[in-house]
């Protein structure tokens, strides 16, 4: 079920303004975020945002085809194991 | 014989059921399809005329991305997924399931087939 339109996409306020921020530094610094669950939008492409993960904050560059995705989707926060017999496992 | 959208040969079947044999054309749009040319639901293929099946043709050209075209448009929403390192990229590229279902069992589908762990001793009564 997806989230309806007349809603708008969710974004923690304190992002627009650090994005702006970041916008008019000309520093490429990366900017540190907990906020996983907002959605990034349109003005965030081509910035650098450090997405916490629970352990560390995970450099995540924005880019076109990212918006409508949320931050949290590109940092993992589990750390995946296998077997190492499992080679058959793999596909594609 | 007839060929419909690039290499598809429906047989000696209704129009109904054989037009799904086109990747991309299911029950739905198979129904819809025959509705547009008011082509009754128990005619055959075979039973087409050559004007029938010329205009069954167009309209799937037309309005339809079945078969190479549709294929490619989902590996490449694939690949984009991949590309982007997103959790569902992630799991496609691992082979895993995608939409947040178990792996402690099951998920056999994406995983292949169960493969026995070296060294892992049966437990006998």
């Amino acid at each position: 079920m997806s989230r309806s339109v007349w809603k708008g996409p969710f974004v923690d306020g304190y992002l627009l303004n650090k994005a702006e921020a970041a916008r008019n530094s000309t520093r490429n610094e990366i900017i540190k975020i907990w906020s996983r669950r907002s959605t990034i939008l349109p003005q965030f492409v081509g910035l650098t945002f450090g997405v916490y993960n629970g352990r560390k904050f995970l450099p995540v560059q924005v880019s076109e085809n990212m918006v409508g995705h949320k931050f949290g989707e590109f940092s993992p926060t589990r750390t995946f194991t296998s077997h190492s017999s499992d080679k058959k496992a793999k596909r594609g | 014989m007839a060929r419909i959208a690039g290499v598809n040969i429906p047989t000696n079947k209704r129009v109904l059921i054989s037009l799904r044999y086109i990747y991309g054309i299911g029950p739905n749009n198979a129904k819809v399809i025959c509705e547009q040319l008011a082509i009754p639901a128990d005619r055959r293929v075979n039973q087409l005329t050559d004007e029938e099946i010329l205009r069954l043709r167009e309209l799937i050209d037309r309005d339809y991305r079945v078969e190479g075209d549709l294929r490619r448009e989902v590996a490449m929403n694939i690949k984009r997924l991949m590309d982007m390192a997103c959790y569902r990229g992630l799991r496609h590229r691992k082979g895993l399931p995608v939409r947040g279902q178990r792996t402690h069992t099951n998920a056999r589908t994406r995983k292949g087939k169960a493969v026995a762990i070296a060294g892992k001793k049966k437990v006998t009564k």
